[in-house]
C-alpha cells in the first residue's frame, strides 16, 4: 500500500467520523427533556381568550394523563389520557392553555347525578422543594388553579388529599371554550395570573430557575370528580434568564460546530490534493 | 376513683355501643302501630329546613307505605353501607336518579285563578312519579291486602358509611351526642355520601351545589328558638298521635334504652346495612287474615318474611315479647314494655336534658 493510499483512506476515515458527530450533536442539542414544558415570551399579546390569535405561535406539549392513585370509587376509571399544554408569559401575566378532547361539554351540577368537566394545574407552593404529586402533602403544599365547566376558576390551597381549601381573593381567573363535535369536540381552557401576584401559600412565579407544574382533567359525563381524575406526572417551566435548555446545550452546539467546519475543511482539503495530484 | 368503680363504670359502658369518640348518642323510637300517614312530621320539617332553592326536592323527613317502592324511588336497593359488621369495606352505592326523588311540580293555579280555566287544579306536567306516589297501595289480595306507614329521618347511625365516603371528611359525628352533619365549608359536592348512604337521607342542593340532611334540629335541642326552651326535633313533637320517643340510648333510665336494650322491641331498620341506625321502629302489627266468608283466621297478614327482610330476624322476638306483654294487660296484670309504649308524659317522651351537667 502507497503512503498516498493511506493517506485517502485516513482522509475518508476523518470525515466519515466527522459527519456522524455533528449529525448526532444537533439535534441533541435542539431537543427539549421529557418533562420540559416550554413558556414563550409573548410581548403585549393578549392571550386571555382560548381562540386568542398569539397562541398559534406559542408551542404545545403533549402531556400524558393517567387515572389518579386515590380511594374514592372507581378511581381507575378516567377517560382523558392526553392534554395539550402551551404556556406563555408577558410582562404582566402567565398564561397556561390546556387543550383536551371531550365528546359531551359538561357544565351542570344541577342534578343529583350532573358533574361537570373541570380541570386544574398544579404547582409547588414553595418552588425549591417538590411537593408530593397527589395534592402536596401536609408540610408542602400546592396551590393549585381549578377550573369547573359549572362554577368557573378558583385558587386553591391543598396539603395532601381531602385538604382542598380555596383562596378567599383568587388570583386567577380562567376562560373556556368547548369546540367541535363527537370525536372531534375539545375544551380549551386558558388561566391566567399576574406575575407579581403575592399572598401567603401563592406560588411566587419565579423568574430564576424551572418551576415544577402538573395536570389534572375530569370528565364529568362518566361522573368523574374528587380523586376520580386523569393526571401528569410533575413537568416544569423552564423559567430563567438567558438561553432556555438543558445545560449541556451549549457543548453540545460547539461539539457540533467544530465537526462541521472540520467536515468543509477536511473535504477542501481532499479536493485540493486530488487537483494537485492530477 | 378507685379502681373497682372505674370497671364498673366500664362495664356500664360496654352496656350501649356508642361510637368511638362519642359521649351520648341521641335517638329515637317510633312506634309504627301508631302512624296514620298524615305527613305532619314531614310538613313539620320540610318548612323548617328545606325549602329554600336547591332544595325543593329534598324530604329529610319522609313517610312512606310499605310494601312500596319508597323515598326515593328503589333506595332500598341502591347499595351503599357495609360489607360486614367489622366496618373495614364500605358497599358501593349509587346516586338516586332526579325522576326517582321526584320534581316540584308546578301546578296549573294561574290558569285557574287569573285565565278563567273550569280545569281541575293539577300539576302541569311531567308528575309521573314523586314522594308517596304509591301512597296505601300496598300489597296482597282483597280481603287480605295489607301496607303500613314508615316514618324515616337521617339514621344517624353509630357507624355512617356516609362519613366514611366523604373524602375530605365533610361529614362528621358531633361529639356531643352522635347527631351527623355536614360541614357546609369544607363540602364541594362531591355526592359520595349521597351514593354511600345506604338509607339515601343525604341530599345533594342542586343550587348551593352541596349535600345536605337531618340534622336531627340540633338548635332545637340547644334552645337556639326564641323562647330558649329546649325542644326535640319538629317531627317528633308535631306528631298528631306522638308516635316517636326523643332522647339518649345511652340513658339507662329512659323509654328508648328500656325498649331498645331490655325488652328489644325497638328495632333497627334494615341492620344488615351494618350502618347500626340509632333510629329504631316498634314493629307493625295487623289484624290476621280474612276468609272469604270475613272469619278472621290465624295467619299473619303482613308477612313475618317480610317484617324480617325490614327489621331483620330479632321482629320474631320482639312482636312475641310486645304480644305476651299485652296478654299480661288484658288479664289485669302490670306492664311496663305496655306503659312505655302508652306513655303520654312528654317529659318521658322527650328526655334530652339527662346529660347538660356533664
Amino acid at each position: 500500500m502507497t503512503s498516498d493510499t493511506v493517506r485517502t483512506v485516513g482522509l475518508a476515515a476523518v470525515l466519515a467520523t466527522l459527519v456522524l458527530v455533528s449529525s448526532v450533536a444537533a439535534p441533541l442539542a435542539s431537543a427539549r427533556p421529557a418533562h420540559e414544558i416550554p413558556v414563550t415570551e409573548a410581548t403585549d399579546a393578549d392571550l386571555s381568550e382560548p381562540t386568542a390569535a398569539g397562541w398559534e405561535d406559542v408551542p404545545a406539549s403533549d402531556v400524558a394523563l393517567a387515572s389518579a392513585p386515590s380511594g374514592v370509587p372507581n378511581a381507575d376509571d378516567t377517560t382523558v389520557e392526553t392534554v395539550h399544554v402551551q404556556a406563555a408569559r408577558t410582562d404582566q401575566r402567565l398564561f397556561v392553555r390546556l387543550e383536551w378532547d371531550d365528546a359531551t361539554r359538561d357544565v351542570r351540577a344541577d342534578d343529583p347525578r350532573a358533574f361537570a368537566d373541570s380541570a386544574a394545574v398544579q404547582f409547588p407552593v414553595n418552588t425549591s422543594a417538590r411537593p408530593p404529586i397527589a395534592m402536596g402533602g401536609p408540610g408542602n403544599k400546592v396551590n393549585v388553579w381549578y377550573w369547573s365547566g359549572a362554577t368557573g376558576s378558583q385558587e386553591l390551597l391543598a396539603g395532601g388529599a381531602g385538604s382542598t381549601t380555596a383562596f378567599p381573593n383568587p388570583a386567577i381567573e380562567a376562560n373556556a371554550t368547548h369546540a367541535g363535535s363527537g370525536g372531534n369536540a375539545t375544551w380549551t381552557v386558558v388561566y391566567s395570573r399576574p406575575l407579581n401576584a403575592t399572598g401567603e401559600n401563592r406560588t411566587a412565579l419565579r423568574t430564576d430557575g424551572d418551576l415544577d407544574v402538573a395536570f389534572a382533567v375530569w370528565n364529568g359525563s362518566n361522573g368523574e370528580r374528587a380523586g376520580q381524575k386523569a393526571v401528569s406526572e410533575w413537568h416544569y417551566f423552564p423559567f430563567g434568564p438567558g438561553p432556555q435548555g438543558p445545560p449541556y446545550e451549549t457543548l453540545l452546539w460547539t461539539v457540533a460546530g467544530v465537526a462541521i467546519v472540520a467536515v468543509v475543511g477536511v473535504t477542501t482539503f481532499g479536493i485540493y490534493r486530488t487537483r494537485e495530484g492530477n | 376513683m378507685s379502681t373497682d368503680q372505674q370497671d364498673d363504670q366500664g362495664s356500664e359502658d360496654s352496656l350501649v355501643d356508642v361510637a368511638e369518640g362519642i359521649d351520648h348518642q341521641v335517638a329515637m323510637v317510633m312506634d309504627l302501630n301508631k302512624c296514620i300517614g298524615c305527613q305532619t312530621c314531614t310538613i313539620a320539617c320540610k318548612s323548617l329546613w328545606t325549602e329554600d332553592g336547591g332544595s325543593e326536592y329534598m324530604y329529610w323527613n319522609n313517610v312512606e307505605t310499605k310494601p312500596g317502592e319508597g323515598y326515593p324511588r328503589g333506595w332500598e336497593d341502591s347499595g351503599g353501607g357495609w360489607q360486614s359488621s367489622e366496618h373495614s369495606e364500605r358497599q358501593t352505592g349509587e346516586i338516586p336518579d332526579q325522576e326517582d326523588y321526584g320534581r316540584a311540580w308546578e301546578f296549573n293555579h294561574s290558569d285557574i285563578m287569573y285565565e278563567g280555566s273550569d280545569e281541575p287544579l293539577r300539576p302541569r306536567e311531567g308528575a309521573e312519579w314523586g314522594p308517596n306516589w304509591d301512597e296505601d297501595q300496598g300489597a296482597g289480595e282483597y280481603p287480605n291486602s295489607y301496607y303500613f306507614y314508615l316514618p324515616r329521618i337521617c339514621n344517624h347511625c353509630t357507624h355512617p358509611s356516609c362519613v366514611e365516603a366523604c373524602p375530605r371528611s365533610a361529614l362528621y359525628k358531633r361529639e356531643e351526642d352522635g347527631i351527623v352533619l355536614v360541614d357546609q365549608e369544607r363540602c364541594r359536592g362531591y355526592r359520595y355520601c349521597v351514593e354511600g348512604c345506604p338509607y339515601k337521607k343525604v341530599y345533594y342542593n342542586t343550587v348551593s351545589k352541596k349535600s345536605e340532611k337531618c340534622i336531627f334540629c340540633y338548635p332545637r335541642l340547644e334552645g337556639e328558638g326564641p323562647d330558649g326552651e329546649t325542644y326535640a326535633p319538629a317531627c317528633a313533637e308535631e306528631c298528631p298521635p306522638q308516635l316517636r320517643m326523643v332522647g339518649f340510648l345511652d340513658d339507662e333510665d329512659g323509654p328508648i334504652y328500656k325498649l331498645v336494650e331490655e325488652y328489644e322491641v325497638a328495632l333497627p331498620l334494615h341492620p344488615e346495612f351494618q350502618t347500626q341506625p340509632n333510629v329504631y321502629y316498634i314493629p307493625p302489627f295487623a289484624p290476621g287474615q280474612h276468609t272469604e266468608d270475613g272469619e278472621t283466621v290465624d295467619i299473619d297478614r303482613i308477612p313475618r318474611q317480610y317484617l324480617r327482610k325490614l327489621f331483620g330476624d330479632g321482629v320474631d322476638e320482639a312482636l312475641d315479647t310486645i304480644e305476651r306483654e299485652r296478654q299480661r294487660t288484658r288479664q289485669g296484670e302490670d306492664s311496663e314494655l305496655m306503659d312505655l309504649l302508652q306513655d303520654k308524659n312528654p317529659a318521658k317522651q322527650y328526655r334530652l336534658g339527662v346529660f347538660d351537667d356533664e
